[in-house]
This record gives C-alpha cells, sequence and structure tokens, in this order.
C-alpha cells in the first residue's frame, strides 16, 4: 500500500498515455462528538437531550468501470447517545450500528468542484434503552433502506496547505423497517407474535437525514479530516413515534491510499483518479 | 455554472427535506396543570381495562382537573393524581415522585390476610426446611410435599427445580403455596409451570393496544409453553396450589394456567388478579407512571384482571382462630385433599 500526497493525484497524465487508470482508495477513520435531542413515544413522551459520540469508516474509490464517472462509497458507523429527561432524573441510552454501499454519478465543474448524485443500500440496527422503565425499557431499531445521496466538493487551498472541502447528504428514500405495536410488549414478540414487526418506508413514515460538512487538510500523504455531521430521523408508525435531531463535530484522519504489485514502482505516467474529485 | 445559485438550490433543498422531519408530538409544560393533563392522557392512550371496569376516564378528567392548580404544591399535586389513579382500582398502577410512590391497596386490603408465614414455619415446618432459588421446601409429616414460592421475582434456576422436585419425589402430593405471592417475571411462570405438562399446551392469550383509542385491542395471540427438557425431574402426581387474595400478577398468572392442568386443584380463596401487563411512563416534573396496558387472558380466553376463583369444592379461608392454635385450615385443607383425608 502506497499513501498519495495530494500533489500526486494533481498530476495529469501524458495526453498518449493508455495504461489502465489507478485509483486509490480514500479512507477516512473518524471520531464524533455532540450534541443530541431523542425521543420515542414507546418509552416516554418526553424529549430527552444529551451527547452522541459516533465513530465513522469511511471509504471511497473511483469505480473500474468508468472511473472517471463513478464512484463508490462505504460507510461503516457506530453511534452512541446519552441523553437526560428535563427533569434530569433518568437517562435514556441510544446505540446504533450503520453501514452503507453505494455508487454516485459524478461531474467536473470548473473552479476544481465536483458534484456527484447517486444511491446507496444502507442497513441500521440499534436500540434506545431507557433506564427507569420495567416491560417497555427497550425500542429495537432496525431498517433497511435504498437512499439518494450525492456530494459536492471544492479543492482549493489555504495558502500552500491543499484543502478538499465536501458536503455531503445521504437521505433514505424507501426500505423496510422494525416497530412493534403502539402497546405491544416485547415479550410478546418474544412469545411468538412476530406479525405486523416490520414496514415499508417512505417519507410520511420515516424520515432520516445525514448532513456530512467536511474539511480534508492535506498534511503530506494523510489528511486531517475536520467537519461537522448532522442526524435527522423522524418515524411515526403505529402511532409511535421516534426524533432524534444530534450535531456533531468531527476529527480523523484521510487519506488517498493504492495498492501495488510487490517490486513495482509507481508508473509515473499512469493516470490517478480520485474518488472526491 | 453558477455556484451560488447551485449552492442555494442544494441548501432549499435540504431546508425542504428538513421540513419532513417533523412528526408532531404532544407536548406538556411542566407546571401542575401540565403534569396533570400529560398523566391523564398517558392513561387515556394506553391503559387497557376502561371497558371492564365501566371507567368513565373523561368524566374522571373533569372530577379532578377541577382540583388542579398552578399554584398547588408538587405535594398536593401528587396526591390529586393518586387519587385519580386509584379510580381505576388496579394493583399495577403507580404514580412515583421523590417523595412517594402511589399504590393502589385496596385489591388486598379490602379482603381478610390468608397467610401466615410464621405460623406455616413454626407449627408445619418446624423452622427446618431446605431454601433454593427463593424456594422453601419440606415434606410434610403426612408424606406430603411442601414448596412456598413468595416472590416471582425471584429467578427459579432448572438445577434448583430439579433438586426440589428430586428431593419431594416420594411425596404422595405436592403443595405450591403462593398465597402473598405478588408477581414477579412471567418467564419464572414459563419455567415453574413446564414441570407438569408434558405436551406443549396452551397457556393463555395476550392482546396489546394497537392505538389510543380505548377499543383499540389487537386480536389476542395464543401463547403456548413447551415441557421442561428431557431429563428434567417432572412432576405428575397431585398438586394443591395455596392462592388468595394475595396472590397476584405472575402468581395470578401462574394460577390461570395451573387451573386447567389435570391433577391440579387450586384451594384458597379468590386471587387478587393483575393480569395487566405492566408499561412505564413519565411526566414532565420527572414523576414516572405505571399502569397496565397489555391485557393477559388465560387459556379459555377469560380475563383474570379481577381474580381467579379457587376449584369447585376447595374454597376455603384461613380461620384466625384456628391459627392461634398453630393450624393454618388452608393448608390442612390442602393436606387433608391431597391424603384423600
Amino acid at each position: 500500500m502506497v499513501a498519495l500526497p495530494a500533489q500526486a493525484v494533481d498530476a495529469a497524465p501524458p495526453d498518449d498515455y493508455s495504461g489502465k487508470p489507478l485509483r486509490p482508495v480514500t479512507a477516512a477513520y473518524t471520531l464524533e462528538a455532540g450534541s443530541s435531542q431523542l425521543v420515542n413515544t414507546y418509552l416516554t413522551p418526553l424529549r430527552y437531550n444529551g451527547i452522541e459520540a459516533a465513530f465513522r469508516y469511511e471509504r471511497m474509490q473511483a469505480m473500474r468501470f468508468n472511473p472517471e464517472k463513478w464512484v463508490m462509497r462505504l460507510t461503516a458507523s457506530i453511534k452512541i447517545d446519552r441523553t437526560e429527561n428535563p427533569a434530569k432524573n433518568a437517562e435514556m441510552w441510544r446505540a446504533n450500528a450503520e453501514a452503507t454501499w453505494g455508487m454516485t454519478h459524478r461531474w467536473k465543474l470548473p473552479y476544481n468542484i465536483t458534484l456527484a448524485a447517486g444511491g446507496s443500500v444502507g442497513a441500521n440496527i440499534g436500540a434506545i434503552y431507557n433506564q427507569r422503565n420495567g416491560n417497555n425499557p427497550v425500542a429495537v431499531e432496525a431498517a433497511l433502506t435504498l437512499n439518494i445521496t450525492g456530494y459536492a466538493t471544492w479543492k482549493t487551498h489555504i495558502g500552500r496547505l491543499p484543502l478538499t472541502l465536501r458536503y455531503q447528504p445521504i437521505v433514505p428514500l424507501t426500505g423496510i423497517f422494525f416497530s412493534p405495536d403502539y402497546g405491544e410488549l416485547f415479550y410478546e414478540i418474544y412469545l411468538g407474535n412476530d406479525k405486523g414487526l416490520i414496514h415499508g418506508a417512505w417519507w410520511g413514515n420515516y424520515f432520516r437525514m445525514e448532513n456530512l460538512l467536511t474539511a480534508d487538510l492535506h498534511l503530506g500523504a494523510t489528511a486531517l479530516r475536520i467537519g461537522m455531521a448532522q442526524d435527522l430521523l423522524s418515524t411515526k408508525v403505529n402511532n409511535i413515534t421516534t426524533e432524534l435531531v444530534s450535531w456533531r463535530a468531527i476529527v480523523g484522519i484521510s487519506g488517498e491510499w493504492l495498492s501495488i504489485k510487490p517490486g513495482k514502482g509507481l508508473d509515473k505516467n499512469a493516470r490517478i483518479i480520485s474518488a472526491l474529485y | 455554472m453558477n455556484i451560488g445559485k447551485t449552492a442555494s438550490y442544494i441548501l432549499s433543498a435540504v431546508l425542504a427535506l428538513s421540513a419532513c422531519a417533523c412528526h408532531t408530538i404532544e407536548e406538556w409544560d411542566d407546571n401542575p396543570r401540565g403534569n396533570f393533563e400529560a398523566l391523564w392522557t398517558i392513561l387515556d392512550e394506553h391503559y387497557c381495562f376502561f371497558a371492564e371496569k365501566g371507567i368513565d376516564w373523561n368524566e374522571v378528567h373533569n372530577t379532578y382537573s377541577a382540583k388542579i392548580s398552578n399554584n398547588m404544591t408538587s405535594t398536593e399535586l401528587f396526591y390529586v393524581c393518586a387519587d385519580m389513579l386509584n379510580e381505576l382500582r388496579d394493583g399495577h398502577t403507580n404514580l412515583s415522585s421523590s417523595f412517594n410512590t402511589s399504590y393502589y391497596r385496596k385489591w388486598w386490603s379490602d379482603y381478610p390476610d390468608d397467610y401466615s408465614e410464621r405460623l406455616i414455619e413454626q407449627y408445619y415446618l418446624n423452622f427446618n426446611f431446605l431454601s433454593t432459588s427463593g424456594i422453601d421446601y419440606a415434606i410434610l409429616p403426612q408424606n406430603i410435599g411442601y414448596m412456598r414460592y413468595s416472590s416471582f421475582a425471584n429467578p427459579v434456576g432448572e438445577s434448583n427445580l430439579d433438586q426440589i422436585l428430586f428431593y419431594l419425589s416420594t411425596c404422595d402430593g405436592l403443595i405450591i403455596d403462593i398465597r402473598n405471592n405478588g408477581g414477579g417475571a412471567l418467564t419464572n411462570v414459563e419455567t415453574l409451570v413446564a414441570r407438569f405438562i408434558t405436551e406443549r399446551s396452551l397457556a393463555g392469550y395476550i392482546s396489546h393496544k394497537t392505538g389510543p383509542g380505548h377499543n383499540d385491542f389487537s386480536k389476542p395471540f395464543p401463547f403456548y409453553y413447551e415441557p421442561a427438557a428431557k431429563g428434567r425431574i417432572m412432576w405428575g402426581k397431585p398438586v394443591a396450589i395455596l392462592a388468595g387474595r394475595g396472590t397476584f400478577s405472575a402468581a395470578n398468572n401462574f394460577v390461570s394456567i395451573m387451573q386447567y392442568i389435570p391433577n391440579v386443584k387450586i384451594v384458597g380463596t379468590t386471587t387478587g388478579g393483575g393480569s395487566g401487563m405492566p408499561f412505564s411512563s413519565e411526566l414532565p416534573n420527572g414523576w414516572s407512571v405505571r399502569f397496565s396496558a397489555c391485557s393477559i387472558l388465560d387459556p379459555r380466553g377469560q380475563t383474570t384482571e379481577f381474580g381467579i376463583e379457587p376449584s369447585e369444592g376447595c374454597r376455603i379461608g384461613l380461620d384466625p382462630h384456628a391459627a392461634i392454635n398453630g393450624h393454618d385450615t388452608i393448608l390442612d385443607f390442602a393436606i387433608g385433599m391431597l391424603t384423600g383425608i
């Protein structure tokens, strides 16, 4: 594996170069922390406020079949929320794991701007736990979704420091998600009543959106990634409403990586097609 | 392309999508009126026995709403709210604050106490009995096994049950004393029942609220219990279950299943009921509320919220005069029944 400095990706290949383009993987590991507001009416009618922390792995790469136009993005994240009720005498925790895989078509615009739009599939599973409840302490969350997504990047500089700014939203369009019935205990599900637990998702009953704003400060072979993330979740099914609004600051590292066969160096004339720009 | 224009399109789209992210949730102010309305509404939308008990909850609102003032103290508010909850006549309904937990006691306090622990331990067990898994057990002089299970909140281990039933296996009959057993976990009911059934058996029905309306209920869902796993010690000889008004909730549920098993008799008085599985919720001021939200019916589809009658010919109370002389008339009746006297 070779890490590419941002300048290497800038290098333009000779016009007559006919070799296979190189498609570095843009990988990022980030830690995120911020505030969250959470309510799930199966557990409580009150809005809880607190903090959210997350770890995210992101991998992007130009697609083999048309690397100039198509980009793959894979993400995996874990989020933990710790919130308190308004009276601050009860806690509610949320843990959620999510993975998405998708492809976007991109358009390179003037001023080093790239726009992309596409779709992804996502899966998430988790639970909200209210520590004061007896027979209804947990609301399980699970969903499989088809998402629309895209991004806008701007490759620029701060002084001599290369910088890549990105805004990326992701919104589930449809899918399926889990919810118990209005007053159904998980004990009843344990007893075998599995009817009506899976619901088709549309924006009327399941709206989720993640807004991601990142800045990659290219410090040689790796980049410092900073940014902001916002999650919006609002579901209503079986008269149970769940809402989550969270904001997180992001800090992490990112870099572009190439796999090179042992004994072979990097072809200086190779076209290098970045995933982000 | 005009970058500013593109950015404004994106921003507009984001804001439009964000606007979709709103499902309304009813909210209340954290003052006496707001907390009262929150409590009334939570019960209005989730409580499961309005129809069975003939409660006009709107009328209850009118009665107690008139007693609410935003100038009242927390203690005053608590007692008005507790009185309102007592209208439900439900031992599973509590309001909990930092200074008190309300509890409707009349489901048992209006009835005689049918159990004396001291009486049993002194005059029948001679203070000599074994204990495991929250179950006290011994062999009575009449060669009848005796098990005292005081709370279904005590986890019952399969190996512990094997030990108990093996120890009692030479007895001619078994008495399970669950008087004043206020309930606990239904999984412990299942573990115990599994020792008395030989095939997959209908254990009851469960029906939950499907919406906030008073008549929004799911079709009762039948649930079954399996016999204990092969190799476990089972019990097939006659059984007498001692129950009374203090037999409540999960213990009441245990009786509701056992009453239909051959060779099993329910001895004592009508049980305390409590067949609603409780849900929890809370008020803006941080008080928590627990209430019956999910009805469990017996294997014949009958409600047991108001208690279960003893088996035919097995109704008997604890005679306090006999108790003074060291006799538990309910236990004596069960021993006589099992020994054929």
